[in-house]
């Protein structure tokens, strides 16, 4: 009960300068602000990433000339590599009998239009039909390519909703022409909207059959990429494995040399992710939290100012019987409630923030629990760490010294 | 049986390289329901006497009983609790809480008690109307005069029900008229059965006591006693 006794008197003491507190906690809230904002823009990223990646399915992973590249060094040797072809696809199809589907991509971006109006570096992806079976893309309405439409190489065309917006605002899109490099291609149907990570627009995409794609967008030595799916998620393994063991065979790549192709699977690339991302949170928090030190140190120092003025009051305390750890607890709870404080505005203010943000840039951001927890975690230790010397000092007063102090 | 005894106190600060004896072996022995004066003039050592007295010190050396307890060797938190039970203190300089309601400053001992609510505010009422304050007690120090501030710190002084109320210099920042109630609002609780020791230079203000010590130097030079009928025998020590 003394001690709800105390914390009274604390917040009474805090209410009488208000305006010392406010400016007090500025820089807890600077800190918890900063820290907040990361965590959430953090988190709405590898969010919207992982949301991208689960297009592609647990079962499945991608052949592609440069795989997941990590240094300098890999890309300087990956280059090197000869590009992927058709030809590989079917050795793939032909060799891994855990491989069950398949399917090949290549990209290449180009200005797309119908009548006077243009859309520029729009996506145009030459994909075997089978394609939908694998990435999930989901149609809106009309439909995706067929086999059939591949074999003939019929210059169709399933574009995405943002292209279906600037193209075509307020018309139906379907049977309409749509013009890539001046051919034209008939749209038969729209993706459903997939949403965008920063400014990459994952629907200003336009797809075609793949060999539609060959014979119109022929270049030299242009790549592709494979896409396979595995009979089972638990298969995925020995797929990637047979696959792998086909294509190094296919392409004459010695025992002793290293894939002259990477494998990408949704996992692979959000450990990549997670990796970056990791070692940015923490290089931003450690620098907001120079902040939140800065916080503390105002914090600590105010306290002392206080300890000094009210000298008087600590030795009236203790003449009437407050022990040391009454007025310990009196200054600790002081700038706990102060650190807390800025903590909840710097929380309240990073979610705000992070709304903000959201509409500002188009990004995902999340402000989740473990951002709140670590803002209130780190405000409350900032104001402990910072707090307890200064009570100490207030506790271990010579009530004869405090008294007589003027 | 004495309500305070001291043997042979001496109190020494370190002054830089100087050691300054405040006390040089002070023995008195104050019994329950007594009336006490301490006198004596300024740098004479009465201060520190009351400081060691009242528990807000202890001593360099030699053997304070308060109660038949030694406190002269209680820690900090000890003569806390001791503080807060056995002894009011009276100031010269008031010391209230400036930014507290009189009820509020006198339930201050009573918090650190572990009082409940309304056994505090009960005892603190009934405190305020012995010092006849009963109609201010929402009113912050600076909305009382001296003489209310003093008579608000005599409350908070008296509201635990200790076993000795001290005073010193009470009367140090009031005016004559104004000492004169407070004195002899400290003789009523006297009559009422309270100990109570006064710290002084003021001849007048030690003449409501029974029994006066004169300080000085650090040592009690004589003991006076007074009867009321004016007459008045004194000691000399050694």
């Amino acid at each position: 009960m003394i001690f709800w006794e105390v914390f009274k008197m604390s917040v009474s003491a805090l209410n009488t300068n208000r305006l010392r507190g406010f400016l007090t906690l500025l820089g807890v809230i600077i800190g918890v602000t900063s820290v907040i904002t990361i965590i959430s823009a953090l988190e709405g990223l590898s969010q919207s990433i992982r949301a991208e990646l689960e297009a592609l399915g647990p079962s499945t992973f991608i052949v592609t000339r440069f795989g997941i590249i990590r240094s300098e060094e890999e890309f300087l040797e990956a280059v090197k590599r000869k590009p992927l072809k058709y030809e590989h696809m079917e050795a793939i199809r032909d060799g891994c009998d855990l491989c069950e589907r398949m399917a090949v991509a290549s990209h290449f971006r180009v200005e797309a239009k119908h009548d006077n109006r243009k859309l520029r570096r729009v996506l145009v992806e030459g994909a075997s039909a089978g394609i939908i079976d694998i990435v999930d893309t989901e149609v809106e309405y009309g439909r995706y390519f067929s086999e059939e439409e591949e074999h003939t190489r019929s210059r169709v065309a399933f574009i995405g909703s943002n292209v279906q917006e600037e193209l075509y605002p307020g018309v139906d899109p379907i049977g309409k022409w749509i013009k890539l490099n001046n051919i034209k291609y008939r749209v038969i149907g729209v993706a459903k909207e997939k949403g965008s990570t920063f400014d990459d627009n994952s629907d200003r995409f336009v797809s075609i059959p793949y060999a539609t794609f060959v014979k119109d967008f022929a270049y030299r030595g242009m790549g592709l990429s494979i896409y396979v799916k595995a009979a089972s998620v638990e298969l995925l393994p020995e797929a990637m494995d047979q696959a792998r063991a086909v294509l190094r065979a296919f392409r004459h790549v010695p025992y002793n040399k290293d894939d002259d192709f990477g494998i990408v699977t949704a996992d692979a690339v959000m450990a990549v992710i997670n990796d970056i991302t990791k070692v940015i949170r923490f290089g931003l928090i450690g620098i907001s939290s120079i902040a939140l030190v800065v916080g503390g140190i105002i914090i600590m120092n105010i306290m002392m100012v206080s300890v000094t003025e009210r000298t008087r009051e600590i030795g009236i305390r203790k003449s009437v019987g407050a022990r040391q750890r009454d007025i310990l607890l009196q200054f600790l709870y002081e700038s706990l409630i102060l650190s807390l404080g800025g903590g909840l505005i710097g929380i309240a203010i990073g979610v705000f923030l992070g709304d903000v943000l959201i509409g500002l840039i188009e990004m995902n951001m999340t402000p989740s629990m473990f951002a709140i927890s670590i803002g209130l975690i780190i405000s409350m230790g900032t104001g402990l760490f910072f707090g307890i010397y200064p009570a100490m000092k207030a506790a271990r007063l010579q009530p004869v010294k405090a008294l007589s102090y003027e | 049986m004495a309500l305070i005894d001291t043997k042979d106190l001496w109190k020494t600060f370190e002054m830089g390289a100087v050691q300054v004896h405040a006390l040089q072996g002070i023995t008195l022995a104050i019994n329950k329901g007594d009336y006490v004066a301490i006198m004596g003039p300024s740098g004479s050592g009465k201060s520190t006497l009351m400081n060691l007295i009242g528990c807000l010190d202890t001593p360099t050396s030699g053997e304070y009983f308060l109660n038949d307890k030694l406190v002269s060797t209680l820690t900090d938190d000890e003569l806390a609790y001791i503080r807060n039970k056995e002894i009011g203190f009276v100031f010269q300089t008031f010391n209230l809480l400036p930014r507290a309601t009189a009820l509020h400053n006198v339930e201050l001992p009573l918090v650190y008690s572990g009082k409940s609510r309304t056994v505090r505010e009960a005892m603190a009422k009934k405190a305020l109307e012995q010092v006849d304050l009963a109609d201010r007690m929402t009113h912050r120090p600076n909305e009382l005069s001296g003489g209310q501030r003093q008579r608000v710190a005599i409350a908070r002084a008296l509201v635990n029900e200790p076993s000795l109320i001290l005073a010193d210099e009470p009367t140090g920042n009031l005016d004559s008229k104004t000492s004169l109630e407070i004195m002899d609002l400290l003789a009523r609780l006297h009559q009422d059965g309270n100990t109570i020791i006064v710290v002084t230079h003021d001849h007048e203000v030690a003449q409501f006591a029974n029994r006066v010590y004169h300080i000085r130097d650090g040592m009690i030079e004589r003991e006076e006693f007074i009867d009321k009928t004016g007459q008045t025998t004194s000691e000399t020590r050694q």
